[in-house]
């Protein structure tokens, strides 16, 4: 879906930046460098790579939580941290980070409160989104009564309830099991379609990677950096049926080798990134 | 820690130069202290009168004094910790044996730290008295009483930590649940153990103090309570007892966690409870 | 469903009971046998005679006691969750406070109850006994409350960062409410303490009115009276204990079991 009279800002614009932790002391650690990235409107890009690449972090600059040592990012054409400001992108951990003293509308609200929505607006909207996320009966459930499937899909919900035009994602299948995974990742397709969204992903698995993206962007650690990027032209209607299918395969081949390639000069091991 | 004490002292003297001599009232309750010398004394005749004599006339310094106090006290209190760290360990391995113990006894484990055991005092000098012990088994009692209950749970839960992976492994070794003690559960408790005996060493001086002043025997508690009632002769003398309380409450836990950096030396890190 | 869990808890309550009973006629049993004089170790059928015949006076004596521990508690629990967001505000404050409160827990305070009597004209004043209550409990509550108000979430903080929320929309949303269960597990802790120490200070002189005082005003006499106010004694501090578990049952029931302590 295109939309002609949304302005052609990007909606992430990233140049030349590099990001190093414990900087000018002997423990610096180059976690990133030399980064640039566009991801077009209405995109669905996922970050992917090792442990230690860096794609966690470059997630953390978009949304402005942690500054560039070097560079600059711009989201929607402002910079990032006026983008944080004007709430113009909701984010999603792996841990859903939902609050266990409100009920599950009380979740979904709390950005809508921070923005200064009046109190009939939020509990619409949150209805609405119950209903996207399929959990309209369980609006007044404390979140420790939902499992771990349906906790992400209210933490979606939340990030979604301001109408963002970006989505951040970092691993939020990630604690999930394969069936819940696979069919959360069908519902999250629907959702950004429905909500005309832009996504950016976090992830280490490469099948969730192809079957989600319209783009794949390939990291890889020791410094971190982005090595490759794969256009997936899968369509943008994806069902069951896209798992099975070869272009499906030659795509996870195909990001597989980039990974290797990439990961070629890596000798040891190392740890968590960001 | 050196700096919140002289803010300590400094926030003393400050208020005494400051606040009103006689004290006043707030809402009705007396809580302005007040700063005369009588009760509000400067630091340095509180640390003065550790020279002091003990009572007029005689030789004995107060200092003398307090030493015997404290070194009694002490002795009491090590004998409590001793005691109550024994039976708690011994509850603890019956408790983890027998589960009818566990679900019989653990209730009121429980219960008798909602009391004030301390209540009891009259009653365990009574027996004592009537079975001829020596009057320091009566506070070491009492101290045992308040100290047995934190190493109880922590060794409980310590001897229920083991993974099971390592509980089937002794199972493969034929091990008998004796074996498995001595070589698994305990082994495994033993940092579990330890904060616990921190709490129990707290506990049991808190034990001896007070139970010097119910039972009249002459520790440090004791003379707190004693020097409290000559501030007339002697205003500052009451704070050489709560000095010396401090000190032993701090050395009975310096002992516990210099017996924790031994015991725990080859081990990785601590455990937290 | 109401009826498994009935059954449920007769088979928690079997083992304890059959226990309390066991010990309370293995007591009787020892008594008659052994013929001990009521002075040295009276019969649990003879301490129940003098509980209910001098009940109302136990009751008296328990309002004191129960009322110093009370005004302690909440004095203490106010003051410690108000020192709680001072400290949490200004990091060099903690650093003095924490090792303090650490000491304090290793030295027995009630020992300054005598200077308190001195300073406050403590001989006709039930405040000493209060203030030391209020003492203990507010580092009970200083503790723990002003960890559960620094142990947050990490993805909660990064979450209220993405919606650029203030410092002060931080400490309303995520802040307090998070610190909730720790206050709950702070007042279960003080309450059996708050009774404790509200009797123990009794010991230290003062007013001759409370519960302590007629334990030790019964030293002399046959020991059957002291256990009179042995069961007013535990009867107090079990009501504390219980409220507090009510109170922290309450609080499950609406935020979900715990997992942190």
């Amino acid at each position: 879906m295109t939309d002609t009279a949304q302005p052609v800002h990007p909606s992430v614009d990233a140049r030349g930046v590099a990001m190093s932790f414990n900087q000018g002391t002997a423990e610096q650690v180059d976690a990133l460098v030399d980064v640039d990235l566009r991801i077009e409107s209405g995109a669905f890009v996922s970050l992917i790579g090792p442990s230690g690449c860096g794609k966690s972090t470059l997630l953390r600059l978009i949304a402005n939580l942690i500054e560039p040592t070097a560079g600059q990012v711009m989201v929607n054409g402002k910079d990032a941290a006026q983008a944080r400001l004007d709430q113009d992108y909701g984010m999603a951990f792996q841990q859903s980070g939902l609050f266990d003293w409100r009920t599950v509308t009380k979740n979904i609200e709390l950005p809508l409160e921070l923005k200064g929505w009046g109190k009939a607006e939020r509990s619409a909207r949150a209805a609405e989104m119950l209903e996207l996320v399929k959990l309209a009966d369980r609006g007044n459930h404390m979140p420790w009564q939902l499992s771990g499937g349906q906790q992400q899909r209210i933490a979606i919900a939340r990030a979604l309830a301001a109408h963002p035009p970006l989505l951040l994602m970092d691993e939020p299948f990630g604690a999930l099991d394969e069936m819940t995974r696979e069919h959360m990742q069908s519902e999250l397709l629907d959702i950004c379609a429905a909500a005309n969204t832009t996504v950016v992903f976090v992830t280490h698995s490469i099948p969730e990677a192809v079957y989600l993206s319209t783009q794949v962007v390939v990291m890889s650690a020791g410094p971190g950096r982005i090595t490759d990027v794969i256009d997936v032209d899968l369509g943008r209607t994806r069902d069951e049926d896209t798992r099975e299918d070869d272009g499906f395969y030659k795509k996870v081949t195909e990001v597989r080798e980039a990974l290797r390639g990439g990961d070629h000069e890596r000798s040891t091991h190392r740890s968590e990134d960001r | 820690m050196l700096l919140a004490v002289a803010i300590a002292a400094g926030a003393w003297e400050l208020y005494k130069a400051l606040g009103p001599p006689d004290g006043g009232d707030v809402f009705g309750w007396r809580i302005i202290p007040k700063t005369n010398d009588r009760v509000m004394p400067h630091i340095w005749e509180m640390l003065a009168e550790f020279g002091d004599p003990e009572v007029r006339g005689r030789d004995t310094a107060v200092w003398e004094a307090m030493l015997g106090y404290s070194w009694y006290t002490l002795r009491m209190s090590l004998a409590g910790l001793l005691l109550g760290g024994a039976l708690g360990i011994g509850l603890a391995v019956l408790m983890a044996r027998f589960r009818v113990v566990e679900r019989g006894l653990l209730p009121y484990v429980v219960l008798s730290q909602t009391i004030p055991l301390i209540a009891l005092a009259p009653q365990v000098a009574a027996l004592g008295g009537n079975w001829g012990l020596p009057k320091w088994t009566w506070a070491a009692a009492l101290a045992a009483f308040l100290s047995f209950f934190p190493v109880t749970i922590a060794t409980l839960r310590g001897l229920q930590s083991v993974p099971a992976a390592s509980l089937e492994l002794m199972d493969s070794f034929a091990a008998s649940w004796w074996t498995t003690l001595r070589k698994l559960r305990f082994p495994a408790a033993v940092p579990f153990i330890v904060p616990g005996l921190k709490l129990a060493a707290t506990a049991s001086v808190i034990g001896v103090v007070v139970s010097e002043v119910s039972l009249g025997l002459r520790g440090v508690g004791f003379a707190a309570l004693s020097y409290g009632q000559k501030t007339t002769s002697q205003p500052a003398t009451v704070y050489t007892a709560v000095f010396a309380a401090a000190l032993l409450g701090l050395i009975m836990f310096g002992l516990v966690s210099a017996a924790e950096a031994f015991v725990m030396r080859k081990r990785p890190t601590e455990i937290n409870t | 469903m109401t009826e498994s869990r009935s059954r449920r808890l007769g088979d928690a309550l079997i083992a304890p009971v059959c226990f309390g009973v066991g010990i309370l006629a293995a007591w009787e049993a020892v008594v008659r046998v052994t013929g001990l004089k009521p002075f040295v170790l009276p019969a649990p059928t003879a301490i129940w005679t003098a509980f209910t015949d001098r009940f109302s006076d136990v009751v008296d004596k328990s309002m004191v006691t129960g009322a110093n521990a009370l005004i302690g508690l909440v004095l203490g629990a106010v003051f410690g969750i108000a020192m709680s967001f001072v400290i949490v505000r200004f990091r060099l404050l903690e650093e003095l406070v924490t090792p303090l409160a650490v000491a304090l827990n290793a030295v027995p305070i009630v020992v300054i109850v005598p200077v308190l009597n001195n300073m406050l004209f403590g001989t006709t004043s039930q405040v000493p006994r209060r203030l030391m209550v209020t003492l203990i409990v507010f580092f009970v509550v200083l503790v723990n409350v002003s960890k559960g108000l620094r142990q947050v979430s990490p993805t909660q903080l990064e979450l209220m960062r993405s919606y650029a929320a203030s410092p002060w929309e931080v400490m309303k949303k995520v802040r307090v409410p998070n610190s909730i269960g720790y206050l709950v597990t702070a007042l279960r802790i003080a309450a059996p303490l708050a009774v404790i120490t509200a009797f123990v200070s009794e010991y230290f002189g003062g007013p001759q009115d409370g519960l302590a005082n007629a334990v030790t005003n019964s030293l002399n006499g046959s020991k059957d009276v002291t256990w009179a106010y042995v069961i007013g004694a535990s009867t107090l501090g079990l009501i504390f204990y219980l409220a507090s578990i009510g109170v922290e049952r309450v609080n499950d029931a609406t935020r979900g079991p715990r997992q942190a302590t």
